[in-house]
């Protein structure tokens, strides 16, 4: 079969196929880059990470940011999630948050997608589901799986050394677009290091007090279904780590470390007055050992290479077969309610109440879906 | 059998259909990966996922733009006539001292891949430098090709860039500091081994002294002068800044490097053709950028069917003394799908089974297993383009002269492992 | 800027992939080229 010749008019025809190929692929990865449709609940104005660092106005990683003032003098919460959009428990907890949140003293600000350019693009080789749906009450809800990198058309190209820029400390040159390992972030630098300097103003300009930074990890991975807590927030981290044990959603606590740079729970701590936290619950979807990779698997986290390994002793989860999102954005949700019940306690002056939050075994026994309000979503016109 | 199907049968399938259209039919490389990749999809009921087939090529997009500008930069110093000059001078120099030469040889070969991490740089800069010095003192073709090969692996490996013990360590989230003693430890040895078994043994003999004087001046045509080094010199400058002064140089990347200093070629002062140069320099990149999106195809299909972590599990299901065995055995034929990925896909699982040792001392060793996944076929990043450097077509013959060094890798990386903890305590 | 840069080069090697693609005398050799293709066209246009 090698000895089919070529000629010009074969290698022509190649060129039409090239186009061919390129105009299908280019319309699949370009409709990812359309946002996500939600519904804030009543109360929350909406922003853009620009209100803060003006300099990202119009740039495709200024994000959307919401938020809801009590009226009642209080305290002030910042939920972020969409650092790394291929953790979607992360993401989907901000937005319980923002579509069910009634805020009756302090303030609420929820970042649902904070890494907006992320949402919009895979991995290569990872072969992530672009989308995954959820069932709502009168219809689904769909959500993108995304890529725990910048989208590299935006910050092409990758050094091949990433150097932190405050600490000197060097990381391969993929880290750059790594959300969490941007901050405190650089005015003039590229766009991930851009949207991190915004996120640091935010914090700061709006003297938020408890600021949460919502991850996965994989279930190999030995910081998972944890709190990492920056050391003004360890006391605090360490009264609900004590609860949630009592409630039997065990979450580790981890202290932040002191020598690794440019991550959130870190930064944040160290650059604001915020109490930083970083929690990560246990995603197969995203883990190196996982089988069959599609939409179900992110929503079920069922996968038969991941229970061989649980029996291998090989994980840092209970997994007994599955482990659904609808349990990993539960525990985001429910830590966070306690976090903040007991805020008041440790800050004064800075009780922050929240009310219509679902339980943890409301989400359990009705999913999460049964917590989001339909919307309109053109992107999915009759499907 | 549970734990088998379907995955496993995907595997074998996706191999069977690689090796068949590779050595029945005789597709190139790249065209069987991509057949095989296809038909994994199709027999797990994916149908032909275009959007999957071009995502799993973007894998390597950076990588084969560094692959295209070395190979550019390559030919233009072989065009000016550079590359002869310099070994004509090397040997009227240093013919004397056997064990420096050899040393030394093995030493330039690893400079390029220590300062950009990458084992094609090496052997497409310094060892095409090298390699006609090594056949003008004696070193046969399969032998010159099998040291730079190895050589262009320690390089890519020692530090101080290293970009699969980079990769092994983002996987755990460890900083790459530290790196330095780890990495001369697996590396030095083994180069001071290899340059004095594959090279010392040749340039030792003595020579016909006339027929070697004449083989030289014909070298040496080209006068040396600073303007014929101009590409050489820029490169340098361009590297060398970049990893010397991160702070103040501007980060160009390789690709850019390379295209400058292939530019300033034309100020050699020696007439060459820039447009057939490139055209001969991307026709002979050509099969090996084609493989490398054939690889992504197929290891973006891997993951979509469940195959990647079959073979995952499985080689983390071994027991305790095995997981060393297929730590040895697993990680330098992954590499066949490139070192890099290698190192990221059974890297870190692998150093998760190894918790507890010195991590970083682990994951180095574990780099230096992982970078023998460039002298593997079908990719053999190192390995191939060693070959065509030194002018030998089929590259399974240098491959045979790798093995036992190979070997020595392997037993050495994996003696690194278990000597991680007193390691780490004499150096930290 | 530097994006800007690395789409050139990106074109530049395009160009020469297109230029060996007409001069291959095999098909399946011109299939390689082709897949080589795909990426860098997409990435210059920064689709992908
Ligand atoms: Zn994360």
């Amino acid at each position: 079969m090698r000895s089919s010749r070529g000629t010009a008019l074969t290698a022509a025809a190649l060129c039409v196929a090239v186009a061919l190929i390129c105009f299908v692929s280019a319309r699949s990865f370009l409709a990812m880059r359309l946002p996500d449709p939600v519904a804030p609940a009543q109360g929350f104005e909406r922003y853009n990470l620009s209100h803060w660092f003006p300099a990202l106005k119009g740039s495709p990683g200024d994000s959307d940011v919401y938020i809801q003032d009590s009226g009642v003098p209080g305290g002030t919460v910042f939920i972020m999630g969409g650092t790394h959009p291929n953790e979607p428990s992360g993401y989907m907890a901000a937005v319980v948050y923002l579509e069910r949140a009634k805020v009756t003293k302090g303030r609420l600000i929820v970042m649902p997608f904070a890494n907006a350019t992320a949402m919009g693009h895979n991995s290569p080789q990872e072969a992530s589901p672009q989308y995954f749906s959820l069932d709502v009450d009168g219809g689904t809800r769909w959500f993108r799986y995304g890529s725990r990198a910048t989208n590299p058309v935006y910050q092409w190209p990758a050094p091949d050394i990433y150097i932190h820029a405050q600490s000197g400390q060097k990381l391969d040159g993929g880290s750059k677009s790594n959300l969490n390992r941007a901050y405190p972030g650089v005015p003039d630098d590229s766009l991930t290091q851009q949207v991190a300097y915004g996120i640091i103003q935010l914090l700061n300009k709006e003297k938020v007090d408890l600021a949460f930074d919502l991850h996965e990890a994989s279930p190999e991975y030995p910081v998972v279904n944890a709190i990492v807590a920056h050391n003004r927030a360890m006391e605090l981290a360490a009264m609900v780590s004590m609860e949630l044990e009592m409630a039997g959603i065990p979450m580790r606590l981890e202290p932040s470390p002191v020598n690794f740079r440019g991550l959130s729970h870190r930064e944040w701590g160290d650059h604001s007055d915020a109490l930083a936290i970083l929690m990560e619950t246990g995603n197969p979807s995203q883990g190196r050992l996982r089988g069959k990779t599609d939409a179900a698997l992110a929503v079920t986290g069922k996968d038969k290479a991941y229970l061989k390994a649980a029996a291998l002793g090989r994980l840092f989860i209970p997994y007994e077969g599955d482990q659904t999102l609808d349990l990993r954005t539960a525990r985001h949700v429910t830590s966070m309610k306690m976090f903040m019940d007991m805020l008041g306690d440790v800050k004064e002056g800075g009780d922050v109440e929240v009310e219509g939050i679902p339980s943890f075994d409301d989400m359990m026994e009705r999913g999460i879906g049964a917590f989001l309000s339909p919307v309109e979503d053109d992107r999915f016109d009759g499907k | 059998m549970e734990w088998f199907w379907p995955e496993g049968f995907y595997t074998l399938l996706m191999i069977g259909v690689f090796a068949f259209a590779a050595f029945v039919w005789d597709m190139p490389i790249a065209v069987a990966m991509a057949m095989a990749a296809i038909t994994g999809a199709i027999a797990a009921g994916e149908g032909v996922p275009l959007r999957h087939q071009v995502e799993g090529e973007f894998g390597y997009v950076d990588t084969i733009l560094i692959i295209a500008t070395a190979m550019v930069f390559m030919k233009v110093i072989q065009r000016t006539g550079l590359l002869e000059s310099i070994a004509a001078w090397v040997i009227r120099k240093f013919r004397g001292y056997p064990v420096l030469l050899s040393l030394g040889i093995m030493f330039i070969i690893m400079v390029p891949g220590m300062i950009t991490g990458s084992s094609t740089a090496a052997v497409l800069t310094t060892g095409a430098l090298v390699a006609p010095v090594m056949m003008e003192l004696g070193v046969p073709m399969l032998q010159t090709a099998a040291a730079i090969s190895m050589g262009a692996l320690f390089g890519m490996i020692a530090p101080p860039i290293s970009i699969p013990a980079m990769i092994i360590g983002a996987g755990v989230d460890i900083p790459y500091v530290g790196f330095g003693m780890p990495l001369l430890i697996c590396t030095v040895p083994l180069a001071v081994i290899c340059s004095l078994w594959l090279i010392y043994p040749y340039v030792r003999k003595p020579r016909d002294e006339a027929s070697l004087e004449a083989q030289l001046a014909k070298m040496s045509r080209v006068p040396m002068s600073l303007r014929l080094f101009l590409t050489v010199i820029v490169l340098v400058v361009l590297l060398g800044g970049e990893r010397t002064l991160p702070l103040y140089w501007p980060s160009l990347g390789m690709p850019l490097s390379f295209l400058l200093a292939s530019a300033s070629g034309l100020l050699s002062g020696v007439r060459w053709n820039p447009i057939e140069t490139v055209t001969e320099a991307i026709d002979e990149a050509l099969p090996v950028m084609g493989i490398l999106m054939g690889v992504g195809m197929f290891i973006q299909i891997m993951t979509l069917t469940g195959v990647r972590g079959f073979v995952v599990v499985s080689a983390l299901a071994l027991p305790s003394w095995t997981l060393y065995l297929g730590i040895a055995i697993s990680m330098p034929l992954f590499g066949a799908v490139s070192s890099f990925g290698s190192a990221s896909v059974l890297g870190v699982p692998f150093l998760m089974a190894l918790l507890g040792q010195n991590e970083i001392v682990v994951a180095s060793a574990l780099s230096l297993v992982a970078s023998l996944g460039d002298l593997m076929p079908p990719t053999a990043l190192a390995g191939i383009f060693a070959a065509q450097v030194v002018g030998e077509k089929n590259y399974f013959k240098v491959l045979r002269h790798c093995m036992l060094p190979a070997l020595l890798t392997v037993c050495w990386g994996i003696a690194v492992i278990l000597m991680a903890k007193p390691i780490a305590k004499l150096i930290f | 800027m530097m994006t800007l840069i690395y789409r050139g080069i990106g074109l530049f090697v395009a160009a020469f992939v297109l230029r060996c693609m007409f001069r291959e005398k095999s098909f399946w050799k011109q299939v390689t080229a082709a897949m080589v293709l795909i990426p860098l066209i997409l990435r210059i246009l920064l689709i992908k």
